[in-house]
């Protein structure tokens, strides 16, 4: 096994760590607050190339193995403190550009993957509904072939990225009679006569991640923009989902790193009953806690884009990684506050946003509990 | 119109926020002046006013890493003369001059001065080596008569001083000049396959002996804490005895 980065690599990676250091970390208290999206800062991420890692050359993208793509995503949630953006990229990542790399028909792929590459175009995916969430596939909105065009009728919640995405996939059932192997899955571009982006969803955290809930009312979608097959949606969620469990949290990894240094400095330097705060074994302890939690996250992180590099099956392993990370990511965030006191409670010290942020981790892409189940299923339970 | 970029490498001196899990050497990065310089050659050739940009810098092969970046810029090709001696601003002035000679640009844009030493010095010796017009400190560049002069727009202490130089030239470029662009990944990328010509002081035939030798480097001392005085009277006094400067 080899766990060293060619020098191609580590030249990249040094690059996405200076890039976002400088260029990404401005307004984030401010933004958080008032939830703003950075949209400058999308665009930079773009035109840096951030948003192209995974994408063939051919469509705009670098063509980044797995691997690679997740090691820059990791270095990038180390250099930029803003999770609310890097959460919208990965949805833009793995709920829309994904899918159509993998299911997109040549025309499809030429039309949008340049502009998603680029930043010019924001991806998002529109899959939960009201009383669909970790049944997926009970969904209720339905798409009916009309002439050359399907129309949609429902209504979407926790759309990422809904209030300022260009284009949508959206999931919609064809034959409710066929249950998963009924639903189909839709290219819907803003302001496509019938879709309604309403109320932007106030949240907890990742709040420079714009969320909404979307209409569709005789939406009208032209039949080239059906995504895969009639009925091949919930395969295409299924492939896509796996390939959001594993790569979602990488930024993640890097973003514990962050915090693990950031405690690592401060208590070295607070000074309590005349010694550093870092020599109190209960501090210290809290963390060594830290460093075992970003090193076997980053570990199960590799481990499982190796896996996808080689085109092993990572059913389990995305699960896995997903589980294991968004766990790890809450409590060193929880013990990052503690180790700073009432410092870290506040604002102003950029650790109580990141246990905000973190906590989300465990909810979307399938709540841990659903990871725990498809683990439990995978082990023949 | 052809521009040379002379570039040096230096320590990165924003090292503590500049990224990187477990930093522990500080990295180079290309003096932030020449970088500047860089960018405004960029900018001039997306304008159409130049067709070609080399760089050119002084160094062990570790400063590819700085030439790559420079190429990922933009810039088209670059030159490593192979030196890794501490060389004093007129050893690197009269290597730049061997390396104009071999490229004869119509213009060659450079740092101030690099951040390192802060000499201020190499781009006054090769205008006077080449015997060639300079316009230093500069902050706005703007070419005249078929590119035959340039104007050039000087920061100086005593305001913004503007100055027309025929060309060739030598230009300096000062901190408002531009704000660089950052190296995006598909720069990066295109970097690989532009070329870097490496050549020795005898290929370019200078032989160059440095006149100054530096002889330590040190910390600066640390500075002692400040005390909290009770009354004037006592501020003044200690003034007068303990600083000694009333």
């Amino acid at each position: 096994m080899d766990f060293a980065w060619s020098d191609q690599q580590r030249e990249l990676l040094d690059a996405v760590g200076r890039f976002a250091s400088q260029q990404l970390n401005y307004d984030v208290i401010e933004n958080d607050r008032d939830s703003v999206f950075n949209h400058d800062a999308w665009k930079k991420c773009g035109s840096f190339g951030i948003q192209g890692l995974p994408v063939p050359t051919e469509y705009g993208g670098l063509g980044m193995d797995p691997l690679t793509t997740v090691a820059a995503l990791e270095r990038l949630g180390y250099a930029c403190k803003d999770n609310g953006l890097l959460f919208s990229i990965n949805a833009h990542l793995w709920t829309a550009v994904t899918p159509l790399v993998y299911n997109g028909s040549e025309a499809q792929k030429k039309k949008y993957l340049p502009g998603l590459c680029n930043g010019t175009l924001i991806g998002g995916n529109a899959m939960s509904e009201p009383n669909s969430g970790s049944d997926a596939f009970s969904l209720t909105t339905t798409a009916v072939k009309k002439g050359s065009r399907y129309i949609l009728n429902g209504s979407k919640i926790f759309v990422t990225n809904g209030p300022v995405a260009d284009l949508l996939v959206v999931f919609a059932t064809m034959d409710k009679t066929r249950g998963p192997e009924g639903i189909a899955a839709f290219l819907v571009e803003k302001d496509s006569p019938g879709m309604n982006v309403a109320r932007k969803l106030e949240k907890m955290g990742v709040r420079t991640s714009p969320m909404a809930e979307v209409f569709f009312e005789n939406c009208e979608v032209p039949e080239e923009n059906l995504l895969g097959k009639e009925g091949g949606g919930a395969f295409l969620f299924t492939r896509s989902m796996t390939w959001e469990r594993g790569c979602i949290l990488a930024t993640a990894v890097g973003s514990m790193q962050r915090l693990l240094e950031t405690c690592i400095r401060y208590a070295n330097e607070r000074k309590q009953g005349g010694q550093s705060i870092g020599k109190f074994q209960l501090v210290a302890s809290k963390i060594v806690d830290m460093k075992l939690r970003v090193e076997s996250s980053r570990h199960m992180l590799y481990h499982y884009a190796w896996l996808s590099s080689h085109r092993k099956s990572v059913y389990l392993e995305a699960a896995m990684t997903k589980l294991h990370i968004s766990d790890c990511w809450v409590k060193c965030c929880e013990d990052a506050i503690q180790i700073h006191g009432g410092y870290g409670y506040m604002t102003e010290y950029e650790v109580e946003r990141e246990l905000r942020d973190a906590i989300a981790s465990k909810l979307y892409s399938g709540t841990s509990e659903i990871q725990r189940n498809i683990v439990a299923s995978m082990l023949g339970l | 119109m052809k521009i040379l970029v002379p570039f040096k490498s230096v320590p990165d001196p924003n090292d503590a926020t500049s990224a990187g899990a477990a930093v522990s050497a500080p990295k180079s990065v290309i003096n932030p002046f020449d970088e500047i310089a860089i960018e405004e050659a960029l900018r001039i050739r997306e304008r159409g006013e130049a067709t070609e940009i080399a760089g050119v810098t002084i160094g062990a092969p570790a400063v590819d890493e700085q030439i790559r970046a420079a190429l990922a810029m933009g810039i088209d090709r670059a030159i490593r003369i192979d030196d890794s001696r501490a060389l004093d601003p007129y050893a690197v002035a009269r290597i730049l001059r061997a390396a104009v000679a071999k490229e004869t640009p119509h213009v060659v844009i450079m740092g101030k001065q690099a951040v390192d030493d802060d000499s201020n010095q190499v781009g006054q010796m090769l205008a006077g080596l080449l015997s060639w017009p300079q316009a230093t400190f500069v902050s706005k560049i703007e070419f005249l008569d078929t590119k035959t002069r340039a104007r050039c727009t000087r920061e100086t202490d005593a305001g913004l001083e503007v100055v027309e130089v025929n060309l060739p030239a030598i230009i300096t470029t000062d901190l408002r000049l531009n704000e660089p662009r950052y190296v995006s990944l598909p720069g990066l990328i295109k970097a690989r396959r532009k070329p870097i010509e490496v050549l020795t002081c005898d290929q370019l035939g200078v032989t160059v002996r440095p006149l100054t030798t530096v002889l330590s480097v040190a910390r600066p001392a640390k500075r002692a804490a400040g005390t909290r005085v009770e009354s004037v009277e006592e501020l003044v006094t200690k003034l007068k005895q303990e600083a000694k400067v009333l």
